[in-house]
């Protein structure tokens, strides 16, 4: 198994009061609240653990997100720049650009080459479907999200791969006459592609193109379906089957001396859903283009579901998550048994994102779960 | 009172009404609620025609059909088969916006316009929004902004049936498909409206929040000739709020 480290670099020193007044957390909270010295150390913290990560042989991921207290990364593309030069051994995962809400794709595209040449090929690409906030402070539209997204991909891997000179793309939603990218990425023709979505239907599609599938505390029953939906779509293509290397999972994990220890640090990682993920209903349940309009009757009355999958899980205890099969702590012992677990009830896969630090998790408690999950867990989960 | 409209391969839900001088009604957020009082007074004196636009009400929309630019040339269409040789086009809101681009590409088969509390236009500076976001803002205050009696048009959706509900999300995701970016506006129509050689009223809710009176004047300035009124007690939808006064004012423009 290959682990891979997620530190989404949340700032979460803003005043209760505040949090609580504010109809959302993202998107709308003003960044005065947001103070650069105290994110210059969480910056800090969070490159010192990915390059702890690069000693201990543990992948690292970089994500993006804008105008909140969830993500400091507010480009991901610009810190694999920092990741691609200060590793220098794990592979380096963007998961991902948030590649509907910008522009042009292209630039997207020669920024990962270039970040993929600077690590000299440790890049991995992932592919995220954004939404939410992100259409507001991307300033785009959330009615044909998805076209973009899969537009955008198309123009990025032929950006990516193409050798001979201009090429020109005039599609539904970009347009760029004059595609020619320097340098050209290290890996050929571009490097390992991931998707992450619980959709079963973006999973089909993954599994005709052979992306890996990686599924964001969405638990077992959840992940068997995409993965089925994976599997499924590529037999029916004629396609050989999948290897466990096409699948991941993520999860709030954390490794403690005793299960005492994981369970009190690990469950400062629902910081991220209990407090990270509060968003006004325009930026959630009643953002158009979400789902499909048959489906809004339930939106709308009184008690209507939430859109986000995890935006159901806020107030979830430790207990909760560890038996939804979100989240993995303990002592060593318990979280490869709750690993295993998961595994036999969704399927075999070899990617672990480790959502490992999040909330008022401090540094130190990030770097001794990361050591020990290193040292303790992982070698049992690869053998 | 609705029959079907088939405009190249979209198949357009058209609400009829009333006698006299033909009238293109185009739409605002929602399609014109086929129950609503100022439709029978206005038919007392026109013969309207209120079509759902693409992906609004129960019309159709091909995949194509995605831009102000596809719905202006829908209009067009409209317009050119329709039987009477000229027709007053009064647009609500985004219809306002529809109306105004229409009129400015050409007003030949236009008799008379009437533009009430519409969007379209870019006045203020590049940091003062002119337009109130109602995909961006939370629903609460969005509906505030609406109208002038808030409270008295305050949504049950608890109380609407399935269907009512699928629509009203339909019509939303249309109007953010069609509007999001640049919000509600076409940068290039102001300089334009000065083509409009029809007669124009300018017709605003002196209480809305969505689009404010002096937006509305502003409008008015842009189109040559034309005439800015307010109707006072009514939001960004005069039409509901004041159909008496609503359509006193449409009507004695119509006459003249």
């Amino acid at each position: 198994m290959q682990a891979w480290y997620l530190n989404e670099n949340p700032y979460p020193f803003v005043p209760q009061e505040v949090l609580d007044r504010a109809d959302s957390v993202r998107g709308s909270l003003p960044n005065k609240y947001c103070d650069p010295k105290i994110a210059a150390d969480l910056f800090e913290e969070a490159l010192d653990e990915y390059l702890l990560c690069d000693d201990i042989g543990i992948n690292v991921v970089s994500n993006e997100h804008h105008a909140g207290i969830n993500c400091l990364f507010g480009a991901s593309p610009l810190i694999l720049g920092i990741l691609a030069r200060q590793t220098r051994n794990v592979r380096i995962l963007s998961l991902g650009t948030l590649i509907t809400v910008r522009q042009d794709p292209v630039r997207v595209a020669e920024e990962y080459a270039t970040a993929d040449v600077i690590c000299r090929g440790r890049l991995e690409i992932g592919f995220v479907k954004s939404g939410g906030t992100e259409m507001a402070s991307g300033n785009m539209n959330p009615v044909g999200n998805i076209e973009r997204f899969w537009e955008a991909i198309d123009l990025i891997l032929k950006t990516l791969s193409h050798q001979d000179g201009p090429f020109s793309w005039e599609g539904k939603h970009y347009t760029h006459r004059h595609v020619n990218i320097w340098p050209r990425p290290w890996q050929q023709p571009y490097p390992p592609l991931w998707t992450a979505t619980g959709d079963p239907e973006t999973s089909a599609e993954l599994g005709r193109r052979g992306m890996v599938n990686v599924l964001v505390f969405r638990g077992p029953e959840e992940t068997k379906r995409a993965w089925t939906a994976y599997r499924k779509a590529r037999a029916e293509a004629a396609l050989p089957e999948p290897g466990p290397d096409r699948f991941g999972y993520a999860a709030f994990v954390y490794t403690g001396e005793t299960d005492e220890e994981g369970m009190r640090i690990g469950s400062k990682l629902l910081w991220f859903l209990n407090t990270g993920l509060k968003s006004a209903p325009q930026y959630s349940k009643f953002l158009p283009g979400q789902i499909s309009p048959q489906l809004a009757p339930g939106l709308y009355r009184s008690g209507g579901g939430a859109l986000r999958p995890a935006a159901a899980l806020v107030g979830i205890t430790a207990e909760q998550a560890i038996a939804r099969g979100l989240m993995f702590a303990g002592n060593p012992d318990t979280v490869v048994r709750q690993i295993r677990e998961f595994q036999a009830k969704a399927g075999n896969f070899e990617h672990l994102v480790l959502a490992s630090r999040s909330g008022f998790m401090t540094h130190d408690e990030a770097t001794r779960g990361l050591k020990l999950f290193a040292r303790e867990v992982l070698p049992r989960l690869s053998s | 009172m609705t029959e079907r409209l088939t405009v190249r391969d979209i198949d357009l839900d058209v609400l009829r009404c009333g006698a006299g001088r033909p009238l293109l009604l185009l739409h605002g957020f929602d399609p014109v609620p086929s129950h609503a009082p100022f439709l029978e007074r206005l038919g007392a004196h026109a013969e309207v025609v209120a079509p759902s636009h693409p992906g609004f009400g129960r019309s159709s929309r091909p995949d194509a059909i995605d831009s102000v630019y596809d719905l202006v040339r829908v209009y067009l269409d409209v317009l050119d088969r329709w039987p009477a040789e000229r027709v007053a086009v009064l647009g609500l809101s985004f219809g306002g916006w529809l109306a105004a681009e229409l009129a400015s590409i050409s007003s030949s088969r236009i008799e008379r316009l009437v533009l009430v509390d519409a969007v379209g236009i870019k006045v203020s500076p590049p940091d003062t929004p002119d337009i109130y976001d109602v995909f961006n803002r939370s629903p609460h205050d969005v509906h505030r902004r609406r109208w002038h009696d808030p409270d008295r048009w305050k949504p049950d959706f608890d109380a609407m049936a399935d269907e009512e509900l699928i629509a009203h999300h339909r019509n939303r995701e249309s109007l953010c498909r069609y509007a999001w970016h640049p919000y509600m506006h076409n940068p290039k129509l102001r300089p334009w409206l000065g083509r409009i050689d029809v007669p124009t009223l300018v017709l605003w809710g002196a209480s809305d929040g969505i689009v404010s009176p002096d937006y509305g004047r502003a409008y008015s300035a842009a189109i040559p000739g034309s005439r800015f009124e307010l109707i006072e007690g009514a939001g960004h939808h005069p039409e509901l709020e004041q159909p008496e006064l609503f359509v006193d004012r449409v009507v004695a423009f119509l006459k003249e």
